[in-house]
């Protein structure tokens, strides 16, 4: 692991989904948040990004030169704090005081928390801010890169469309969408609600180069990201397809996990199937 | 007022590369220069807002410093919430403008009409707002917001009214646009943007002062001392009557902490609470809402000669 302040810091270390899924249920355990199944989709997704991917300063969650990725679908913020707690931005005690009066991290993702570059509570925010940093750091010839992890239920929002023609017309190469198509949404499942297939062929036809593959297989979701090492004129999506709730036998694939809280018996349970 | 404006996008792209101009398809002629001398740094971004202001934020992320340009009934009307989330939360270098705002666009109709602007940005921690009357004040409101390190609005209504200042301005605080011997006592009217310049005509030719305040957000402490000198004060303001000058000077009255003298009597002439209903003119659609020029004068003085039988 590089960590000299100053130079690219890109960790080649992997995150294990275990444990960073253990974190989110320490945490919502810990502040009766609800929310857990919205993280435990994108738990792969960021454990290959902050482990394989993205440049950054373990130090220094600020760091001028690091790699953006913008979670635009801030419902899944604690598979972020989870990630931020491997690499050491958080500790134990924000862990077990989440939501205890007077702490700043808060149960969807906002700006001012170190490592979250985005307030993305409200849905469709967090992929045109994306554009505008992709936007400013090719105008200023700086190979770093975007990531955007937004949600297929978000994809409801029409500035998620607007964003989507605008990387596209702008030629944001150094932009990669990832769509965590786990399904589901607050209260459905996403083609009941409001349809979105075929994705994959959505974004293709708005200008992305795409790639569909499984976003709870690593080495599916390293080989789809490398692919976008390259530039090519065209922004990068992938469309993940993922399961809510996975990682948990009883919570894979059960929307009730979105906005269910965990008992002490839930919590003893799921946290033995991942020890 | 709009060539000043042009001359001003043009100076800051070539002062400041990191200026960038974006237009959600608006603004024809007003770009001309930028494109014709700077085109690298103007961004059309499509008829898509909401993206707009988040592109603007991202931006302003990594360190450039773009200006946002709509009609006020898309920015900030639609994009209120983008506003408050991607620019306002994270105090961002930002700078809206919003043209057409009032009743400008009279024959267009209500989609682009715009009387509520000031109140729904008011509330909103961080932001600045201005509304300019011509281009003396948004010289100096302009100059104001580019060196501000936080969201600035800077709104635009009608744009070819006569000029009332004869020097170009140091601040945005508060300007007599008309001064009489009896500014303390007697009657001063209160006026922002499209109305400073009847309002300057009627105090010239009645013997009243007239005030022209082109920050409104936030409100220069002067107008508390205006407001306590003066017997009567009348606020006039092409924007509804709530939530714009008249509140946010009512606002500051009654938050004055050395109160003890009595609170002054201000009235507010503005927008009424409904849509335009008819097309024509400016003045048209101004008479709707009992603004039109004559009616102004009419009302103004009917509230003077009010007061005056009073004994104030």
């Amino acid at each position: 692991m590089s960590s000299s302040i100053g130079s690219p810091s890109k960790v080649q270390s992997d995150f294990d989904p275990r444990a960073l899924r253990r974190h989110v249920l320490r945490m919502a355990y810990r502040g009766q948040s609800v929310h857990v199944a919205c993280a435990f989709s994108i738990i792969e997704i960021c454990a290959v990004l902050y482990g394989r991917f993205l440049r950054y300063e373990p130090r220094d969650p600020a760091w001028p030169d690091r790699d953006y990725l913008i979670l635009s679908k801030g419902h899944g913020v604690m598979a972020m704090y989870a990630c931020f707690y491997e690499i050491g931005w958080l500790g134990d005690t924000d862990l077990d005081n989440y939501f205890k009066d007077g702490t700043h991290l808060r149960g969807l993702c906002e700006a001012d928390v170190p490592g979250c570059e985005v307030t993305s509570g409200s849905l469709g925010h967090g992929l045109p801010i994306a554009c505008g940093i992709a936007l400013g750091l090719k105008r200023k010839g700086s190979d770093r890169r975007v990531y955007c992890i937004v949600g297929d239920g978000e994809m409801n929002e029409g500035p998620m469309w607007e964003a989507l023609l605008f990387a596209a017309h702008q030629k944001l190469d150094n932009l990669v969408v990832i769509v965590d198509a786990n399904q589901f949404q607050a209260m459905g499942r996403t083609e009941d609600v409001l349809g979105l297939e075929p994705l994959a062929a959505k974004f293709e036809a708005f200008g992305c180069r795409t790639i569909e593959c499984d976003g709870h297989d690593p080495t599916a979701l390293e080989r789809a990201l490398s692919s976008f090492a390259t530039p090519c004129g065209r922004p990068g999506a992938i469309v993940a397809r993922t399961l809510k709730g996975q990682g948990v036998s009883f919570m894979a694939g059960d929307n009730c996990w979105h906005y269910t809280r965990l008992s002490d018996e839930i919590y003893g349970r799921a946290m033995s199937e991942l020890s | 007022m709009r060539d000043v404006l042009s001359d001003l996008i043009v100076a800051a792209a070539r002062d400041d590369e990191r200026f960038v101009m974006l237009s959600g398809d608006h603004g024809y002629a007003l770009f001309d220069g930028i494109r014709a001398e700077r085109p690298a740094q103007f961004v059309n971004v499509g008829v898509a807002e909401q993206n707009m202001i988040g592109v603007a934020a991202g931006l302003a992320k990594v360190g450039f410093r773009p200006c946002v340009y709509g009609l006020a009934a898309f920015v900030p009307i639609r994009v209120l919430e983008q506003i408050k989330l991607d620019l306002c939360q994270s105090r961002l270098p930002v700078m809206l403008l919003g043209d057409g705002a009032g009743l400008v666009y009279s024959t267009l109709g209500v989609s682009h009409q715009c009387g509520e602007d000031i109140a729904c940005l008011r509330p909103l921690p961080e932001i600045a707002v201005y509304s300019p009357c011509e281009a003396a004040e948004l010289t100096a409101c302009w100059r104001e917001a580019r060196a501000a390190d936080h969201p600035c609005y800077i709104r635009l209504g009608k744009a070819d009214q006569p000029t009332v200042h004869a020097s170009p301005l140091a601040d945005t605080a508060p300007v007599f646009t008309h001064r009489t011997p009896a500014d303390a006592g007697g009657v001063v009217l209160i006026a922002t943007g499209s109305m400073v310049s009847p309002c300057t005509e009627f105090a010239r030719r009645e013997g009243v002062a007239c005030v022209s305040v082109p920050r409104i957000k936030p409100l220069p402490a002067e107008l508390a001392d205006i407001c306590r000198s003066a017997a009567r004060v009348i606020v006039v303001e092409e924007h509804a009557g709530t939530g714009g000058l008249w509140t946010s000077i009512v606002e500051q009255a009654a938050r004055r902490k050395d109160a003890g003298a009595a609170t002054p009597v201000v009235e507010s002439l503005a927008l009424e609470s409904a849509f335009t209903q008819t097309s024509g003119s400016w003045q048209q659609s101004l008479r709707e809402h009992g603004l039109a020029d004559d009616q102004l004068a009419a009302r103004l003085r009917s509230l003077i000669a009010a007061s005056e039988r009073n004994g104030a």
